[in-house]
């Protein structure tokens, strides 16, 4: 009997633990990010977990591509960001897609250049010149862009008839994304590169060269909620915020454009 | 003269690199900075956990596996060598490739481990089935090659002395093969330290869960923070190093070990 009272205290005690309120278990919402969104969602992370308290974010980031074949084969994401449209929709058609396809930024294309550039890169037209250009790999969704800048390009005047042939051959390197590009610029590795204007505004070491704007073209940026989401409610959440004034401003002020 | 300029020059192209890279990384602020920072220290965690798990599974496995290839006469025995030695060769991309089509979402196993609940890629147990996958041959290899060599002899001696077969392996088989042990365990283990291919296409990247620390150098790198590329990368030699100093140091004491004993 003696012994039955504190192996009866201590389920009691248990009980009490099980029973006493704590607070809430945070939820940790996974968000698979193309690379050039890397640093503002660095910001938006700070922000959002501000104004959702509770709410933890893992980001992840990679080429839109990448990511989008990761969560084909199963990766536990709750909300997938892309640098364009077609990635989304990859995942929609195939049924990984909880609700529509939300576009919540844009953002324009840009010339660099290392800063003290030894090749003196003063308009695209130089790019037809002997210099080494690196570029996106074809799935990386800026080579779409950028194919259709160049193409436009090639058809101004002041161009060489022969300009997207010249640049497709200057191409030495083709990286998996964005942010790789800028590297290798910054490294001095490539003597040009497209890439976005949020790239060229968040590097220290590299120089921006005008694009005629009717050669210019608007990516857009968009996002979905994961089928497989543990956390639903908490996902749509966070991409709707994103798109409200709060997330608007965190993504303008790093020079993304509202969405057209 | 004539071998050393070009043992010199092979020498220097191996060390330059490494070593600029260590100087590199304790020159700037890039280590103190690194170190403090969430993405290099998360993922420092991470791969001491994952490669002490990792490690556990190959030791309780491995070494039945050792032993039965040291010891044992069977059928397909060559076979179950070169399946064993195959990562070792193996591409990790090629290895990370393989993992994701049995265990993915549409692998061949995926679908009946989901109906238990379990999903396996992209998560931190997919970085411990990856090293698992790609640093347990260094174990086996070494492992049999020492248990190999232990002097049956002796073994016998113990068991005529009526010790077990329990007490045979605790006190002869086992200290006997201790330093080949010790020197697969410690390759073994920075093998797991240093996987990379079949982590990235298996795990992904997901910081403070599959990010260890050589997946922070990749994506850094890709990233644009050199920095904090470097102080990682900086890590992960200076742990091999000693690694390897030490599996030298080890074999060095058992050399003389020997001699006194001889």
């Amino acid at each position: 009997m003696t012994r039955r009272v504190p192996a009866l205290a201590l389920v009691l005690a248990l009980v009490a633990c099980a029973t006493t309120p704590s607070p809430p278990e945070p939820v940790e919402l996974t968000v698979y990010a193309a690379a050039s969104l890397r640093n503002a969602l660095e910001q938006v992370e700070a922000a959002y977990e501000i104004a959702a308290p509770g709410i933890n974010l893992v980001i992840a980031t990679d080429s839109s591509a990448a990511l989008r074949t990761q969560i084909e084969q199963g990766a536990p994401a709750d909300v997938f960001l892309s640098a364009d449209l077609g990635n989304p929709q990859q995942l929609y058609d195939a049924g990984l897609a909880d609700g529509e396809i939300t576009i919540f930024a844009g953002n324009t294309v840009v010339l660099i250049v290392p800063f003290d550039t030894p090749a003196a890169i003063r308009t695209p037209a130089d790019l037809a010149r002997d210099v080494r250009i690196v570029a996106a790999g074809d799935e990386v969704p800026i080579s779409k862009y950028v194919s259709n800048v160049v193409y436009v390009l090639a058809r101004l005047a002041g161009y060489a008839a022969d300009f997207s042939s010249a640049y497709a051959a200057n191409v030495v390197s083709r990286e998996d994304n964005v942010q790789a590009i800028v590297a290798k610029i910054e490294l001095g590795e490539g003597d040009a590169a497209f890439v976005y204007q949020t790239d060229a505004l968040a590097s220290g070491s590299v120089r921006t060269v005008p694009i005629p704007d009717e050669a210019n073209v608007q990516a857009n940026y968009a996002g979905v909620v994961i089928a497989t989401s543990a956390h639903p409610e908490a996902a749509r959440a966070f991409l709707h915020w994103l798109t409200g004034p709060d997330g608007r401003a965190i993504l303008a002020e790093l020079g993304f454009l509202p969405p057209s | 003269m004539t071998t050393r300029v070009p043992a010199g020059l092979l020498v220097v192209f191996l060390a330059l690199p490494v070593g600029f890279l260590v100087v590199q990384a304790f020159a700037g602020r890039a280590m103190t900075d690194a170190i403090a920072s969430p993405a290099v220290r998360d993922a420092l965690v991470l791969s001491l956990l994952t490669t002490t798990v990792s490690l556990a599974i190959i030791v309780a496995l491995g070494t039945p596996l050792a032993l039965l290839l040291a010891r044992g006469r069977f059928p397909g025995r060559a076979l179950v060598e070169t399946v064993v030695d195959l990562p070792i060769v193996l591409p990790p991309s090629v290895a990370g490739l393989a993992l994701l089509l049995v265990f993915g979402s549409r692998g061949a196993l995926g679908g009946a481990l989901e109906v238990a609940g379990i999903s396996i890629p992209f998560t931190t147990l997919a970085v411990v089935l990856a090293q698992v996958f790609v640093a347990a041959p260094f174990f086996v290899r070494a492992a049999r090659a020492g248990l190999a060599n232990v002097d049956r002899q002796l073994e016998d001696a113990a068991r005529d002395l009526g010790a077990g077969e329990r007490q045979v392996a605790r006190h002869v088989t086992l200290p006997l093969a201790a330093p080949a042990l010790t020197a697969g365990l410690v390759l073994c283990w920075s093998r797991a330290l240093g996987e990379f291919g079949a982590t990235i296409m298996f795990a992904g990247n997901v910081p403070g869960r599959t990010q260890t620390l050589p997946l922070v150098v990749y994506g850094e790198f890709q990233a644009g923070d050199l920095e904090a590329s470097i102080a990682a990368a900086a890590i992960l030699i200076l742990a091999a190093f000693g690694v390897l100093l030490a599996v030298r140091t080890l074999n060095w004491r058992r050399a003389l070990d020997l001699r006194a004993g001889g």
